[in-house]
């Protein structure tokens, strides 16, 4: 009973309703923007609210939080400009269906996708926290590395076209990941003495440059072309659209809360892993995938929304944070005078179900912001391009500035932004790129750490995956989705059914 | 002519004492070494705005990571020293010299103030074999090149910890798994990754009450009152008195040739917000010692600990060159 009413506190307090709402809205709007984010909106937000109770101001936190994620998938579908590493995957397929003339629609199930997503993640919050905490513990250094690997495996669904390219847009990935002072020893990678480079290359940078300003250039070339009218007849997908995707957006949907529940890795990879997972399960798209299927929405937009929850899971039960955004909530709750810890679920039950009441509003709140004010935005890609061209280019500026501040982040942002021009100009795909970033330092500490651990024991190291079920599992998950990616696959199939016909 | 000269000159003065005497005359910058939600910011973010109602400014934050603080570092130092670019930040910088990290330290900045100091604290794994950090000396000498230590790189607070240890007790045959952050190799020491991992007493402190891992000892010359029976290590070995107190420390800094004004405003208004009850409720519920130093008494606490910490790591052999080389003296000498 008690509970019940920490968790309906936000229901029944027109103030912390307001502001969740605010929260929500803002956050679509921040999500949207590429370059402004969550993380710096929060932290922002840390200082802002200072004096406030701590309700009214995890209430407001919440609400950007849950609203920015989704907001990423706006510029991304509209613009092919993710507004957050997390929208990636979803302008993979938005993207197609906008130049088809059917943002609405992509927008509509992006929307109501989402806001499943999310309702399972708080789910799985409300109701599992403690158990998913325990499994997320269980992640030793040598599992992040193998869901690394498994993660670079992506890169085949990625690349649209040759796998060669894409592969070798993944090294690069990698690669530039890898710049700056190691984050473990301190010592120089890729710097060449440059003192600038030794903080490493801004990730943020190098994805706004390569989706947001290449694109830009790319539209040069059509500059005198009449933009793509946008239908928005039908905005809200049908209850039988909804009821097909169900099934996928519930697998998708668990990825994300276990993706975002691991600490050190969040929305972004689950995004990518749930596309890469629909892109697998799904046996025939109404249309082909990167051509604008509808199943390559739902998959990201599902994940990255669970992921929300997720992360809040080794914050609430450990004062682990799942994700950066987390990071700065537990600042957030300190400061409030709040021990976030273990014992936070013991000494203050209040607050996790008052959470777990915000995200819930946020959620619906999402779900009405999402479905109105589209029109709004589909004005923006149906304006002239001699308009449209200098706004993404204003946008990238500033928000490849905002990240931290920093002129050479705009330099970065700029270059890597004419590089990509070259790059799709050739063929190479920009997706593993920013997949490698991301993966790099995953990958790279992990590898150090789980072979430094065994006293860089080769036998040792093997002897370790072998001996957990949880490596041995995600080992074998490695060497099939390889396998299933190469002829040797295709080839040991046609023998086996081959077999069975001549039987 | 010459009384239409004087009087601009007497009205350029007037305008410039009154400007002088209304500072802070716009928003101060604070620049926040670490990143949103680390224990610098939080430190920071609660004790600024009780000095912003003493100073009667505004102090807006920010935070500038990468390089281990050394580009936060950079930036203030290189801003016009007018007291309004204000760095917030730890003790990291004081050992970039002699780790390569940079030209820079807080020698070429004047304390405002140095908030407070933290206690380290060993914590082990609730499966580790061991539940003292005698008994953990005892397994370690025993069981060489098996138990696993967290370190953060070089020049963090476990390797700090550990070369003391090795000073103290003599070498350890100890693995070292480097993670970026004491948040995530905590996290990994739950996970069973690692066995052992030298803290600062508030970041583990919740894990510890909930019983998620045990604490050996900590790193002091007397028992902690938050942590009641937990041996401190210079009651075992008296070999650490060399070393202790030690911790590491959080403080607002101005570049030197900052106008006296300006410091003297800063650093009274810092001190009354550090005097804050709920600021320092806060710090005391996170295990850090209140210090609230600043002037001539900060500048020796800064030497003195650059001194100890620089030795401890040049006879460690983790430095990159030698203390020597910046005329770091030998403690004691």
């Amino acid at each position: 009973m008690e509970t019940l009413m920490h968790f309906l506190t936000v229901f029944s307090d027109p103030q912390l309703l307001l502001l969740v709402g605010l929260g929500t809205f803002a956050g679509v709007y921040v999500g949207a923007i590429p370059g402004l984010s969550v993380t710096m909106a929060v932290s922002i937000l840390i200082s802002f609210t200072f004096s406030w109770d701590v309700y009214p101001a995890i209430s407001l936190m919440i609400g950007i939080y849950m609203g920015g994620v989704y907001g990423g998938s706006r510029t991304a579908i509209l613009l092919n400009i993710p507004g957050a590493p997390s929208a990636i995957a979803t302008a993979l397929d938005g993207y197609p269906m906008a130049k088809r003339g059917e943002a609405g629609t992509a927008i509509g199930v992006t929307t109501v996708m989402s806001f499943i997503g999310g309702f399972i993640g708080i789910g799985v919050l409300a109701l599992a926290a403690p158990f998913v905490s325990d499994f997320a513990l269980k992640f030793q250094p040598r599992d992040y590395m193998l869901l690394a690997i498994l993660g670079i495996l992506l890169v085949g669904s990625l690349s649209q076209g040759s796998l060669v390219k894409g592969i070798f847009a993944g090294a690069l990935g990698i690669a530039i990941g890898a710049v700056g002072r190691d984050p473990l020893t301190f010592a120089e990678r890729f710097t060449f003495d440059f003192r600038l480079m030794e903080g490493g290359i801004s990730f943020i940078a190098v994805m706004i440059g390569m989706f947001g300003v290449s694109e830009a250039l790319l539209q040069l070339h059509h500059v005198d072309k009449d933009a793509v009218r946008q239908k928005i007849t039908r905005i809200v997908p049908s209850l039988a659209t909804v009821k097909k995707h169900l099934p996928l957006s519930v697998q998708t949907s668990t990825i994300g809360v276990t993706i975002g529940a691991l600490p050190g890795t969040g929305g972004d990879i689950a995004a990518l892993m749930a596309y890469d997972h629909a892109k697998r399960v799904t046996k025939n798209p109404d249309r082909e995938f990167g051509d604008g299927a509808m199943e390559g929405l739902v998959a990201p937009e599902t994940a990255n929304n669970a992921a929300v929850g997720g992360a809040f899971i080794p914050m609430m039960t450990l004062g682990i944070p799942g994700d950066a955004v987390t990071a700065i909530m537990i600042g957030a709750l300190f400061i409030h005078g709040l021990n976030p810890g273990p014992m936070l679920m013991i000494d203050q039950p209040d607050m996790f179900w008052f959470i777990v009441g915000c995200l819930v509003m946020a959620n619906c709140f999402m779900l009405l912001f999402g479905l109105t004010g589209i029109k709004l935005f589909t004005k923006i890609v149906e304006m002239p391009r001699s308009v449209l061209i200098p706004l993404i280019m204003l946008l990238s500026i500033v928000g490849a500035f905002a990240v931290n501040n920093s002129i050479t982040d705009v330099y970065w942002m700029l270059g890597f932004g004419v590089f990509g021009y070259f790059m799709r100009h050739y063929g190479y795909p920009l997706g593993p790129v920013i997949l490698g970033v991301i993966l790099s330092r995953l990958l790279d500490d992990n590898w150090r750490r789980a072979i430094i651990s065994e006293r860089e024991d080769l036998g040792n190291f093997f002897a370790g995956v072998f001996g957990s079920p949880l490596s041995t599992v995600l080992l074998i998950a490695v060497v099939l989705i390889f396998v299933s990616q190469t002829p040797v696959w295709a080839w040991g199939k046609s023998r086996i059914f081959a077999k069975k016909e001549n039987t | 002519m010459k009384r239409y000269l004087i009087g601009a000159i007497s009205a350029l003065a007037l305008t410039a004492t009154t400007v002088a005497a209304e500072y802070p005359e716009k928003e101060i910058q604070g620049i926040i070494q670490w990143g949103a939600g680390g224990s610098t910011d939080t430190v920071m973010r609660s004790v600024t705005p009780h000095a912003e109602a003493a100073l009667g400014g505004t102090v807006v934050m920010q935070n500038m990571t990468g390089a281990v603080g050394a580009i936060a570092l950079n930036y203030v130092a290189d801003a016009e020293a007018d007291g309004y670019t204000v760095l917030m930040g730890a003790e990291n910088p004081m050992l970039y010299k002699i780790m390569g990290l940079g030209d820079k330290d807080y020698g070429e900045f004047v304390p405002i103030n140095i908030l407070a100091r933290g206690t380290p604290l060993l914590v082990a794994n609730n499966d580790a074999p061991f539940n003292s950090y005698s008994e953990m000396i005892a397994y370690v000498k025993e069981n060489p090149g098996t138990v696993r230590f967290g370190s953060t790189g070089p020049g963090g607070l476990p390797s700090v910890v550990t070369a003391m240890i090795n000073a103290v007790e003599g070498e350890l045959d100890v693995i070292a798994v480097p993670y970026d952050g004491d948040g995530p190799a905590l996290t990994g020491l739950q996970g069973g990754a690692i066995d052992v991992m030298p803290a600062v007493l508030g970041a583990a402190i919740e894990g510890v009450r909930a019983g998620n891992m045990k604490a050996l000892a900590v790193f002091d010359t007397a028992e902690n009152d938050k942590l009641p029976g937990v041996e401190a290590v210079a009651e075992v070995n008296d070999g650490y008195n060399t070393y202790l107190p030690w911790g590491p420390f959080f403080g607002v800094f101005v570049p030197k040739g900052t106008p006296d004004d300006a410091v003297a405003k800063l650093s009274a208004a810092y001190a009354e917000g550090a005097k804050n009850p709920e600021f320092i409720e806060l710090m005391e519920g996170r295990g850090f010692t209140l210090m609230g130093i600043s002037g001539d008494e900060a500048e020796a606490f800064l030497s003195k600990w650059q001194q100890g910490t620089a030795w401890l790591l040049q006879d460690a052999g983790l430095t990159k060159a030698s203390p020597e080389e910046f005329g770091i003296a030998r403690p004691g000498e």
